[in-house]
């Protein structure tokens, strides 16, 4: 390989796609890092204060697509106070700054605003594909910037993002010369839309194949988009309360007969029984189904349309579908891989799915591998039968309602039941647990989960021990979060080059100490260690051993950040 | 369906690659800044119960649950023996009142889902609970209610609208309601949610946001489909 030009070397890399390749493929000699860092066009920063804007820049001088992720994943429950950061301006104006080709921009948990949207859209003009998840920060106007002046838009994907709605004209902007739709996504928009623009858009859109509605599309208009957009395989529909009448009805089934592509189905804010057995049609031939922002609708409901799925490899449902429903899906879905149980009632006592529905899911579906499941009770009984029968998950995240709850049979602690997960599932990379849980099952995990990469803890362990057993364990480990445990600085200062080998570590309502954290700091330069102040009365002068309620710490080359709000402190 | 309990529970098995005694962590050291242990304020060892957390005080005479112990295991002797933790049970009518912050761990706009839902008697779903009525819950009353009519029936009727979490919830409580005194076909499809909203206007339930519409309603009335 020495003695080829670097114009072979880099057509070879080319098929190398995935970062963590590449980032092997740069680390064998200098020559490769030269080349492979001028050639890459994809990059994924998992922390967006990791790393300066202007350092990825030099780096990547090709860069493409970027993938950019902000706040920390508690962020999600609010345990972040809002305005904690992840900015993403600076990236976008070092960008444009730097006349890069950007093409495309995916972005997780992050702040941008209606004026970094329109910088977005006046200063790349090969602009393709804008993808937001659980971002904040804008309105429909910087939606509309980006219709106005993205000539080659592809993409225009908002998943679950906090969006200021000023109503539903930026549709319209979409000008008549945009055809180059392939993905359009606003299900998480509150507002009204401009349906008649709607309609005009997928009409000029032939390459459209993913579109995802908010509640406000009524069922006829569904219909007519329907009819000039059959080649959809992604569809998402919008809120439909009342039945339709029969004419409605009608058209909608002839138009879903027409839809032989769709494979991926979600939507449904409200779904009238009737409305819904018109979607029987195509479940035939769904891989995807999300019905989990649908309260209303009855288990007998979800029974009914889960029987007619049987190619269903991703299912995201309400636990009203109860432990009987998750049988149905685990005698009709064998292709199931993925399933997440939300809960349709906070409260502990409330939820409709206990480990009777987890145990027929493990038994009945081979292929399934990653599981989110909220229920209301959990025994170690169901745990170790679930680790028996599926030893290939790879996500496991079980959410007991009532978080401190043991053994629904024994009273015993889940400690074993976790212990089994662990053991059984060799490839097991991220694991949430809940329940009574003792320093035991970190002792069970440190020894086990060789590939764990992140792990969430709540309410679990009784001494440093647990988080030690932890940190010592797992090599691979990545992220932690932690929240209400007793490990206190003793376990935060064990083995502090250890966070250096990882992206990031949230503690809040532990033991550690503002005196423990500052010691952390002190210790390792090369990483960030902030605490989240939200009480008055604490000040960064304070009794080193006061508690220290909220801290976030990751690993950076870019130093303290500038963008810090008041109170946050980084030590 | 039978549970098999699958892999032998674990024993000695797991513990002898750790060699306990080594591994030169000694609980005592582990202690600073800690309270001690007391029962009583609801701290259980290091940990606090979850009561304490969240500021609940433990209604008394839940402590039912077997002392825990740690035996069986060989070579922890130094650590664990004589080691006895009590568990206290959650009271779960304190967890419905009292919301702990971000748990349980789902995005903040799928809990605005179930807003409506912890002031009152789900309808739906087979698990409903009678929660207790005096929440504090912010500002704002704690009850809507808003006159329902149904066309061709001479009694008007009155619900309070934060017993629903959704237009579906409140058509199929609306529909037995009204069926059960009315020998009525129970079948919805014949019928539409009409609403007088706060300017005077009649319109179709189900075109606003749901939250919206309980902020405008203020009366409802069922007609018949035409035709």
């Amino acid at each position: 390989m020495n003695y080829f030009p670097d114009e072979v070397l880099e057509h070879i890399f080319d098929f190398v796609t995935s970062q963590r390749d590449r980032n092997s493929v740069s680390q064998v000699c200098k020559p490769w890092y030269k080349i492979e860092s001028s050639s890459r066009q994809k990059v994924f920063v998992g922390n967006c204060y990791a790393i300066s804007p202007e350092r990825v820049i030099e780096r990547f001088p090709g860069l493409k697509s970027i993938t950019l992720k902000g706040k920390p994943h508690f962020a999600d429950f609010n345990l972040v106070p809002p305005d904690w950061g992840g900015f993403v301006y600076p990236w976008i104006e070092a960008f444009a700054r730097n006349n890069l080709g950007l093409e495309e921009l995916k972005l997780k948990r992050m702040i941008i605003s209606d004026e970094c949207l329109e910088l977005i859209s006046r200063s790349f003009a090969n602009f393709k594909s804008l993808v937001l998840v659980s971002c904040e920060g804008f309105s429909t106007d910087g939606l509309a910037a980006i219709a106005s002046n993205c000539s080659f838009l592809r993409e225009l994907d908002l998943q679950e993002n906090d969006v200021e709605d000023h109503r539903g004209h930026w549709l319209s902007c979409f000008p008549d010369t945009c055809t180059s739709l392939v993905s359009l996504n606003f299900a998480c928009l509150k507002g009204d839309v401009n349906l008649a623009a709607l309609e005009r858009l997928v009409a000029r859109s032939p390459n459209l194949r993913s579109l995802r509605l908010n509640h406000a599309v009524p069922l006829d208009i569904l219909q007519k988009i329907l009819m000039r957009a059959p080649h959809l395989v992604d569809l998402g529909v919008g809120s439909y309360v009342h039945d339709p009448d029969s004419e409605t009805y009608n058209k909608l089934v002839t138009a879903l007969q027409k839809c032989k592509s769709v494979r991926s189905l979600s939507g449904f804010l409200e779904a009238a029984p009737q409305c819904l057995s018109a979607f029987h049609l195509i479940c035939p031939n769904l891989t995807s189904l999300n019905l989990s922002y649908a309260p209303g609708i009855h288990g007998t409901e979800l029974r009914k349309l889960i029987r007619h799925c049987r190619k269903l490899q991703r299912l995201w449902i309400l636990d009203c579908i109860g432990d009987e429903g998750l049988e149905v899906v685990a005698s009709t879905c064998k292709d199931l891989q993925e399933i997440r149980v939300f809960p349709s009632d906070p409260f502990v006592g409330n939820a409709a799915v206990t480990e009777v529905g987890l145990v027929a899911l493990s038994s009945g579906c081979p292929k399934l591998h990653s599981i989110l499941y909220f229920c209301q009770q959990m025994t170690n009984a169901a745990l170790i039968t679930v680790a028996k029968n599926r030893p290939n998950f790879t996500r496991f995240r079980l959410c007991i309602l009532d978080p401190t709850k043991p053994d629904a049979v024994t009273n015993q602690p889940l400690d074993e039941g976790f212990g089994a997960i662990v053991h059984s599932c060799k490839g097991l990379r991220r694991l949430s647990m809940s329940g009574r849980l003792t320093d035991k099952v970190f002792l069970y995990i440190g020894m086990y989960a060789e590939q764990l990469e992140m792990i969430s803890i709540a309410f679990a362990g009784d001494t440093d021990k647990g988080m030690q057993y932890l940190l010592n364990g797992c090599k691979k480990l990545r992220k932690l979060e932690i929240r209400d445990c007793p490990f206190g600085n003793a376990a935060l200062l064990m083995d502090v080059g250890k966070y250096e080998t990882m992206r990031s570590l949230w503690m809040s309502s532990c033991n550690v100490t503002l005196g423990g954290c500052k010691s952390l700091a002190k210790k390792m330069p090369m990483l960030n260690v902030e605490i989240i102040n939200e009480t008055d009365q604490m000040d960064i002068s304070a009794d080193d051993r006061q508690k220290a309620e909220k801290m976030f710490l990751y690993r950076t080359l870019a130093g303290r950040r500038k963008d810090a709000p008041e109170f946050v402190w980084t030590l | 369906m039978e549970l098999q309990l699958g892999l032998p529970l674990p024993t000695h098995n797991f513990i002898e690659k750790f060699d306990l005694n080594n591994d030169g962590f000694d609980p005592k050291d582990d202690m600073v800044g800690l309270k001690p242990w007391n029962c009583e304020d609801g701290y259980l060892g290091n940990k606090r119960s979850f009561e304490v957390a969240f500021g609940k005080n433990i209604k008394g005479g839940s402590q039912e649950l077997p002392l825990l112990s740690w035996s069986g295991q060989p070579n922890d002797e130094d650590d664990w023996k004589g080691e006895k933790k009590i568990s206290c049970s959650i009271n779960m009518n304190d967890v419905e009142e009292n919301q702990v912050v971000g748990w349980p761990p789902i995005k903040s706009w799928r809990k605005k889902m179930f807003h409506h839902q912890h002031q009152g008697v789900h309808v739906v779903n087979r698990n409903y609970r009678m929660v207790a009525g005096n929440h504090e819950n912010g500002a704002g009353s704690n009850t809507r209610y808003v006159k329902v009519k149904m066309e061709g029936v001479a009694i008007t009727r009155k619900i309070d609208l934060r017993h629903y979490n959704s237009y579906q919830t409140l058509t199929n409580s609306l529909t037995s309601k009204f069926a059960k005194c009315q020998n009525l076909e129970k079948d919805a499809a014949h019928f539409t949610l009409t609403y007088q909203d706060r300017d005077g206007d009649w319109l179709i339930a189900g075109d606003v946001p749901w939250q919206t519409f309980t902020e405008s309603v203020q009366r409802l009335e069922i007609v018949r489909n035409a035709g």
